[in-house]
């Protein structure tokens, strides 16, 4: 059914919570339907910690969390510059939860242009 | 492959062992065509077996087996009776009643209509579900041909005041047609008692083949043909007959009259013990429907609040447990049930909705181990959830 990247992220999620005091957050909502909330702890330009908050899709889901895994110890710059094609190196995207995938991804680039 | 316990029998059941069976010899020795019946020896024993499914159809709702026409499933039987009666009707009036809750096959039926010159109205339906037959009463006027309300809902269970209904159409002249595809074989239905002039029903709901199904034409009903070509089904439904799901059909129709009243009561028990279960062990789990024995006796539908339904169901298909989300034929869409919207579920509980429907062959036993399974990834999706303030 699933990628089975998708599917170990998804079953086991990385990363999950919130950080109390961030440096950045970044979040996006489909209403009443799904929404993501990213904390971002950056010291220096480099991500230290990051988490998230999701309620969506399994493909939702475990694109938050591999992007956290992704995005640890990253240079927020070189952050900035992740698209839907970036996620082509974990796993092949379908079209039908491109939407998905996307909540989480605008999700993230939300928090890290303002970081 | 590991075991599964399959709570989805609203979208489907699995064939019956005996129904097989029973089907095997149509597809290979008994393959004649019925129409033949005459000039074949095979066809004439296609052509018995298929009378006889025929009569077990008609048994099990009280009608007549010329009363009775197969037709590829629900959806189709819902087109046939809602655009025969009214193309045959027209002169009589434009007019059709429904209810905002009924299945798509009988919505976009109607809608299809408007563009034809006939009015739809729509009966309001209460906060869970029921349509009160007074309003109907309210509804018809001197043009109205045909009502049409749904025998139980397939998403939230709630069995419709049908007898009352007909009866009103019957004193009114009104034609009364209900899609009965969710309680066929689960629930008695009588078509003389429930004063029902047309009625859809569905194979693969009680244990038999998908793609067939019946509608039921009370004799003289004026219905317009809408499938033409060689005159099967007395001219109503031209085709070369789907026999092998027929005799499924037949034969599942033939258990489900015989078993109905056993499998009732236990599904029912079933049902119950698992609600109180899970309303006692999840914080902020409502129903949707009644409660009780105004609900069809193998629905459970619940807001799981907080979280979404389609990572729940993902994960506990990863458990070996299959339930649903909302109807079979909206799986997969973005769009909220409309059944839910119309019992006026709140709008962010719309994706919160956990379908569990229960069939024969489902035991007791599995109930703790379900039900601990959805407690568990409730929590974890919860604890993800930025709807939800834990």
């Amino acid at each position: 059914m699933y990628p089975e990247i998708v599917r170990e992220h998804f079953t086991h999620p990385k990363n999950v919570g919130k950080i109390k005091n961030p440096t950045v957050t970044g979040s996006y909502s489909m209403p009443n339907l799904a929404k993501a909330i990213f904390y971002f702890l950056i010291e220096g330009g480099v991500v230290k910690d990051i988490k998230y908050q999701i309620a969506g899709c399994p493909f939702a889901i475990a694109v938050c969390s591999i992007l956290s895994e992704y995005a640890k110890g990253k240079n927020v710059k070189e952050l900035k510059n992740i698209k839907l094609e970036t996620l082509e190196q974990f796993f092949e995207i379908p079209e039908e939860k491109e939407e998905c995938i996307n909540l989480s991804l605008k999700a993230f680039l939300d928090g890290v242009k303002n970081a | 492959m590991s075991r599964i316990i399959y709570l989805d029998h609203a979208a489907t059941t699995p064939v019956d062992k005996r129904v097989f069976e029973k089907m095997k010899p149509y597809f290979t020795e008994l393959f004649a065509n019925p129409a033949t019946r005459w000039t074949s020896s095979i066809s004439k024993k296609v052509d018995e077996a298929v009378e006889e499914a025929r009569k077990n159809v008609a048994v099990l709702i009280n009608a007549l087996p010329e009363e009775i026409v197969f037709t590829s499933g629900g959806t189709e039987s819902d087109n046939a009776a809602l655009k025969g009666v009214a193309f045959a009707n027209k002169d009589k009036g434009n007019e059709i009643i429904t209810t905002p809750t009924e299945h798509e096959a009988v919505l976009k039926s109607v809608e299809s209509l408007q563009d034809f010159g006939f009015v739809i109205k729509y009966v309001p339906v209460d906060r869970k579900g029921f349509v009160d037959p007074d309003d109907v009463k309210k509804l018809i006027t001197s043009k109205t041909i045909l009502v049409s309300v749904i025998h139980a809902n397939n998403e939230i269970g709630t069995i419709e005041p049908v007898r009352e209904i007909g009866a009103i159409c019957k004193e009114r002249n009104v034609l009364f047609h209900t899609d009965a595809v969710q309680t066929i074989a689960h629930l008695p239905v009588d078509v003389e008692q429930m004063n029902i002039d047309l009625l859809s029903l569905s194979s693969h709901k009680f244990y038999g083949p998908k793609g067939v199904g019946a509608l039921y034409i009370r004799k003289d009903v004026p219905i317009v043909p809408y499938m033409n070509g060689g005159g099967q089904e007395r001219g109503f439904r031209s085709g070369t007959l789907n026999t092998t799901g027929i005799i499924g059909l037949g034969e599942a129709a033939k258990l489900g009259k015989k078993e109905q009243k056993q499998r009732e009561n236990s599904i029912a028990e079933f049902r119950d013990i698992f609600l109180a279960k899970i309303l006692e062990e999840i914080p902020a789990v409502y129903l949707n429907g009644p409660e009780g024995d105004r609900r069809l006796p193998g629905n459970i539908s619940i807001i799981i609040q907080g979280i979404r339904n389609e990572p729940l169901l993902v994960a506990l298909n990863e458990k070996g447990i299959i339930a649903g989300g909302g109807s079979a034929c909206s799986a997969g869409k973005k769009n909220p049930s409309h059944v839910l919207q119309a019992i006026g579920v709140p709008e962010e509980d719309l994706f919160s909705v956990i379908r569990i429907t229960i069939g024969k062959d489902n035991k007791k036993e599995d109930i703790d181990f379900i039900v601990e399974n959805i407690k568990e990834t409730t929590n974890q999706l919860r604890a993800l959830s930025p709807f939800w303030e834990g």
